[in-house]
């Protein structure tokens, strides 16, 4: 299949191009066969079981029906106003799952005139794969590039929007993280009648930890009226509801030099509406409507229509309570005058009565074809909603007003992304937006294309990134002057990002994001590219879920091993969270944040990547393990040699220290002495000691501390080289059963070394630091931790018994159970081992009949009770089972494994 | 009974002195302690020579696995053979006690060494300080305490024997960890490597104790027919070629005799050239030991 930049005609005259979606040829085509692993396929509980989706045609069909309709720009203009720094808004669609992120997205898309407009609201553009399709579940985050020439403050201007639409689910929360660095702001949508959910609060604090600008969707309204059937006093009562808790959040989470991002719907960062039905609408929209038949300025009017304001026909005057002088009660102004006619177009609709609505109709000026008022019910209203007020244009007017361009974001964001000095060429580079100044891109998400290779999908900080440019692609583990993870390669070209297609452009300049072809060998998940020698790296994405879920896989025919292998190495590139690796004793592990996302990473292995059948483990979970006492003793290794000893004990962490470093509240990069003020503050250290800190593990940041708590020690700089890469091991690989080790902190109690280099190499180091380790750990009174989900339910009442009944079967326990103000749904919380969360959701689902559906996150780790050496007890169950499948040596090792007599 | 520490000497198989020679072909069991230093002639040669099988005592052999051969020495006579001469590397006075412990009787038959090898670049022996080894550098790996030594040595008007790294069964760090028994190959440094690392810690450490200029001996092979000397300024070793391993280098003191003079004179900095195989001896050089 000729991609789609080889289409000759194509590349000759760009106009003649038809539209996105349009060439079904051209597109990538996936298998529609799903493949599932652990349980049948989700039914998406769908809020309208009548919702017209439920009768589309399936996806292949439908996607040939997309319009070939001309798009409302061409890619010259997109490329134009890609140098109109000050037009450009990079921004994210971010919400919980099932409150119509890709549905909204479609009005904005459709707006484009990428697809018809009776399509839109259906079609969830941005779910490119079919089984995002045929889920109705965004799966991958989805960049669109579009231009809109808009009305802004009565001047035309054009605009070029990138939007990221994301997935909801918490599973995939590392797309959202992917989503978000590449954007400057964020549109957050809720379900109005759902309200603030918890994975609304997961995305909302990653955006906000990355100084990303967010503004509020409140989505769904038609459900509060038609469903709820609130009355307009009732509906501003929910929606200010949901703002505050949103507002909560944001100052839960604030960020000084993002400064005050309250959502203030009086200001125009609220917008109000359906992603469904098409329509929506902010305050000054309303106002404006209004200004003049009040002789109000918009702004003075927009205060006046929400809040505390009321408005009295008699003395034709605003006022702050709600009781006239001659004690009539008086309308609030949102009621009065923005859900009032909106209640009555619903009521008039639904209720068919045709005359008042043409009345309306005319006195609205809204316009109706013959066609469209042969209509009836929910397609009529959605018909006049959307003449009345359309989503797009309050959205788009919301977008380009309220959130930053890449100059002023990239102003206060430099100091997020970039991990070298801020005063250095590319700092100020990135700072000022320079197109000219040396390049820096992050990559944040690989892109598979249907040749087998990916995109890499990035956006520009600084400079200008060029088809055929020469370029240093600095990988994660890149350091400052070292030669580890870098390459020095050209770029084969650069493109477009168009949902399900991409469109090759010259060059991409600094503000915009970009997809690059031919780098993909170079790039394991994500990394900086750059052309200046003396660029640091842009901070490494910090994911809000782990992959603790994990699978053994093998080909069912072991003459594919080659063809697995070489999947498992793109199935790494193309998630930013999954994990593959093999296993001491050969076994492939693929590892995913839970269940479903694992799912679907297995689906993608076997149709995407490798074509073959697989062999899939049961799942297994990863353990950690940590100590709860000090060392009963100082623990001696010595060197092969026996020319150099090893002394040194083990200690737990104060409870919440672990937390802290996984944060990267405390972390490695921190100046010495503030890290141990924190620690001496918060957890007791002693700051000598504190300020002794030799390095983090596994991976150098980790949540365990090797401390040098010895005194006039020579030599002991040139050994420290060789501590760090064993405690790396050793914390990496603990002395139970291999797995991670956590909140332990291991003190370096003396070293005796050789006066010669040479008899204290690395050879001669690792090994007895390693087992010293290991022997501290096992004389400590080692515990196995279990990872556990915080599990967030949203349900009606009567299916509380079910909920209980499966928790219990799990070992859950539920902490808080929350009737939500003004629906008769309740928020269960509860805890759950992830060990036991397997088939959790398909179980919850057939006890609740099918009204339950829980969102798992990784919570904490808990310490399983029980001693580990003593038989019959649950964690040395477990030991002896990771023992068994990683073929470790039968027993349990003890201190005394290790530990050497002097 | 008895363990017998055999030293073999610096150049070939038949440098074996012929005290040694009879106790090897009386033993019990010849082990071979192969990683302080190597004979380059290889163990093929030793065992024509002896007329024995020669068991190959590698680096964990020793540090680790002794314990067999002490058992052995305890009932029968047993001999480890040491490339140069005995007691020259810790190992060999770790061995020697830990003999004593089990109560095993330990009888020792010297040879020459490197350490009184050298004398052939003229120095004199009386004035040599503190020997260092210089280890292979890794790019985190650095360590320069040898610096401090010949600083040491320099002031108190003394020669330093740099020996150099030899890498022979050596495992990744990875491999290492991972308790996998997967050897690099085998890695000799040479005096251009030497010399460049010594350059490379003055950068760091700029104390002044070497410099490019200052005079330095780079030795290779010594006691053997190819043995190669060169001696003068630092820098004008660096790109001298010294042949195959191994090689040794000497930092002389600031002062020297007449005689040393006179004699490192004979020695002008120019590489190594193989001479043609016309008079070549039956066996092949061997090589020195630490």
């Amino acid at each position: 299949m000729a991609p789609h930049w080889q289409n000759s005609s194509l590349r000759k005259n760009p106009k003649r191009w038809t539209g996105i979606g349009a060439n079904p040829k051209t597109d990538r085509v996936h298998r529609r066969q799903s493949f599932r692993i652990f349980q049948p396929p989700r039914q998406r509980q769908r809020s309208e079981p009548q919702d017209c989706e439920l009768l589309l045609p399936p996806f292949e069909e439908r996607r040939k029906s997309f319009p070939a309709k001309m798009v409302n720009f061409t890619f010259g203009q997109i490329r134009a106003f890609m140098d109109r720094k000050e037009n450009i808004r990079n921004m994210s669609v971010i919400a919980h799952v099932d409150h119509g992120k890709s549905t909204l997205s479609d009005s904005l898309v459709c707006r484009a005139g990428i697809i018809g407009e009776h399509k839109a609201g259906e079609a969830r553009y941005t779910d490119t794969r079919s089984d995002e399709q045929e889920r109705c579940i965004t799966i991958k985050s989805t960049g669109v590039s579009m231009y809109y020439d808009l009305t802004v403050g009565g001047e035309a201007q054009g605009y070029l929007v990138n939007l990221i639409d994301s997935p909801g689910h918490v599973d995939f929360s590392s797309e959202v993280t992917a989503a978000i660095r590449v954007t400057d702001g964020a549109v957050v949508v809720v379900d109005c009648a759902e309200g603030v959910c918890v994975q609304t609060e997961t995305v909302l604090r990653q955006a906000l930890s990355e100084r990303v600008r967010p503004v509020l969707m409140l989505n769904k309204v038609d459900r509060a009226l038609l469903e709820l059937q609130l009355d307009p006093e009732e509906a501003y009562q929910s929606f200010a509801r949901t703002i505050e808790s949103v507002n909560v959040l944001i100052t839960t989470y604030r960020d000084e030099l993002l400064g005050d991002v309250q959502i203030e719907p009086s200001k125009g960062t609220a917008c109000f509406g359906s992603g469904l039905h098409q329509w929506g609408f902010t305050i000054p929209k309303f106002a404006a409507i209004y200004a003049t038949k009040f002789g109000m300025d918009v702004a003075r009017l927009s205060e006046m229509l929400w809040g505390d304001h009321f408005f009295n026909p008699a003395t034709k005057r605003w006022q702050n309570v709600p009781e006239a002088d001659d004690g009539k009660k008086l309308k609030r102004g949102f009621a009065q005058f923005i859900m009032e006619p909106i209640t009555q177009i619903f009521d008039c609709v639904m209720q068919n009565k045709r005359d008042k609505l043409e009345k309306i109709i005319a006195s609205l000026g809204i316009n109706l074809t013959a066609e469209d008022r042969a209509l009836e019910g929910r397609p009529l209203l959605k018909k006049v909603m959307n003449r009345f007020i359309p989503a797009a244009d309050s959205l788009l007017e919301m977008i380009v007003l309220q959130l930053p361009s890449p100059v002023v974001a990239q102003k206060y964001r430099v100091a997020n992304l970039y991990t070298g000095p801020l005063d250095d060429e590319c700092a100020t580079a990135i700072r000022n937006c320079d197109p000219n100044g040396p390049l820096m891109l992050y990559v944040s998400k690989m892109v598979p294309s249907d040749k087998g290779r990916f995109f890499a999908f990035g956006r520009v900080f600084s400079g200008t990134v060029r088809t055929g440019q020469k370029v240093r692609i600095q990988g994660p583990n890149y350091v400052f002057g070292k030669k580890d993870d870098l390459f020095i390669k050209n770029i084969q070209r650069t493109v477009l990002m168009m949902g399900r297609t991409t469109e090759p452009v010259e060059d991409i300049p600094c503000g915009n994001t970009a997809g690059l072809v031919g780098v993909d060998q170079y790039i394991s998940k994500s990394g900086t590219i750059t052309t200046s020698d003396n660029a640091y790296n842009i901070a490494t994405m910090k994911f809000s879920v782990s992959p603790v879920v994990r699978v053994a896989v093998e080909p069912k025919n072991m003459a594919d091993l080659p063809k697995l292998v070489e999947g498992l190495k793109r199935l790494s590139k193309s998630d930013p969270c999954v994990q593959c690796t093999t296993s001491a004793n050969g076994e492939h592990i693929v590892a995913g944040a839970g269940e479903l996302h694992l799912e679907i990473c297995l689906k993608d292995l076997r149709d995407d990547f490798t074509g073959i059948e697989l062999k899939i483990s049961d799942p297994v979970v990863s353990y950690s393990e940590s100590v709860t006492a000090e060392s009963s003793e100082v623990c001696l290794c010595k060197s092969p040699n026996k020319h150099n000893r090893i002394f040194m004990t083990a200690a737990p962490f104060k409870d919440g220290l672990a937390e802290e470093i996984e944060a990267g509240h405390i972390a490695p990069e921190q100046e010495a002495k503030a890290r141990a003020r924190d620690l001496a503050e918060k957890f007791e250290w002693d700051v000598s000691d504190a300020r002794k800190i030799w390095c983090f593990g596994p991976d150098g940041r980790g949540p365990n501390l090797l401390v040098d708590m010895t005194k006039a020690v020579a030599y002991l700089n040139e050994v420290k080289d060789s501590f760090v890469g064993a405690f790396g091991w050793a914390t990496r690989e603990g002395a139970l059963c291999d797995e991670q080790m956590r909140a332990i902190r291991f003190n370096v109690m003396d070293v005796v070394l050789h006066a010669d280099a040479v008899h204290r190499g690395a050879g001669q180091i690792m090994p007895p630091v390693r087992r010293c380790l290991y022997a501290a750990q096992l004389t400590a009174r080692p515990v196995l931790m279990e990872p556990i989900f915080l599990c967030d339910i949203t349900t009606p009442q009567e299916a509380m018994g079910g909920i209980y009944a499966c928790l219990n079967k799990r070992r859950g326990q539920v902490i808080s159970e929350e009737q939500r103000p003004g629906t008769p749904l309740l928020q269960v919380k509860a805890y759950l081992p992830v060990m036991e969360s397997f088939g959790f959701t398909a179980d919850l689902r057939s006890h609740t009949s099918g009204q339950a559906f829980p969102q798992c996150v990784l919570d904490h780790w808990a310490v399983m009770s029980g001693d580990v050496f003593e038989e019959g007890t649950k964690p040395n169950q477990v030991v002896r089972d990771i023992r068994k499948r990683k073929a470790l040596k039968e027993a349990i090792p003890t201190g005394e494994d290790f530990i050497e007599r002097l | 009974m008895v363990l017998f520490l055999i030293g073999l000497g610096l150049g070939d198989v038949r440098d074996v002195s012929v005290r040694a020679l009879d106790v090897i072909r009386r033993a019990y069991k010849v082990y071979l302690e192969s990683y302080t230093s190597i004979l380059m002639q290889g163990t093929a040669a030793m065992v024509e020579l002896y007329g024995r099988p020669v068991i190959e005592a590698d680096r964990t052999f020793v540090e680790q696995g002794c314990e067999q051969m002490l058992t052995e020495a305890k009932e029968h006579e047993v001999c480890l053979l040491i490339v140069g001469d005995v007691f020259c590397a810790t190992t060999h006075a770790d061995i020697f006690v830990r003999a004593k412990q089990l109560g095993i009787t330990v009888k020792t038959i010297h040879n020459a060494g490197i350490m009184t090898g050298v004398g052939c670049t003229g120095l004199e022996l009386y004035r040599f300080g503190y020997t260092v080894t210089v280890p292979f550098f890794t790019d985190s790996w650095k360590p320069d305490s040898f610096y401090d030594r010949i600083a040491q040595n320099m002031r108190a008007n003394m020669h330093t024997l740099v020996l150099l790294d030899i890498k022979v069964k050596e495992q990744s760090i990875e491999n290492l960890m991972r308790g996998r028994q997967v050897f690099e190959p085998p890695r000799y440094m040479t005096v251009n490597r030497c010399l460049e690392q010594l350059l490379e810690v003055e950068e760091t450490r700029k104390e002044g104790v070497l410099s490019a200029d200052m005079m330095a001996v780079g030795v290779a092979r010594v006691g053997t027919d190819t043995q190669h000397i060169a001696a003068g300024p630092l820098a004008s070793l660096v790109d001298l070629d010294f042949g195959p391993p191994l090689h040794c280098v000497i930092i002389p003191s600031k002062s020297l005799s007449d005689m040393e003079r006179a004699m490192l004179g004979l020695f002008p900095p120019r590489s190594y050239e193989p001479q043609p195989e016309v008079a070549a001896p039956a066996q092949a050089p061997a090589a020195p030991s630490q």
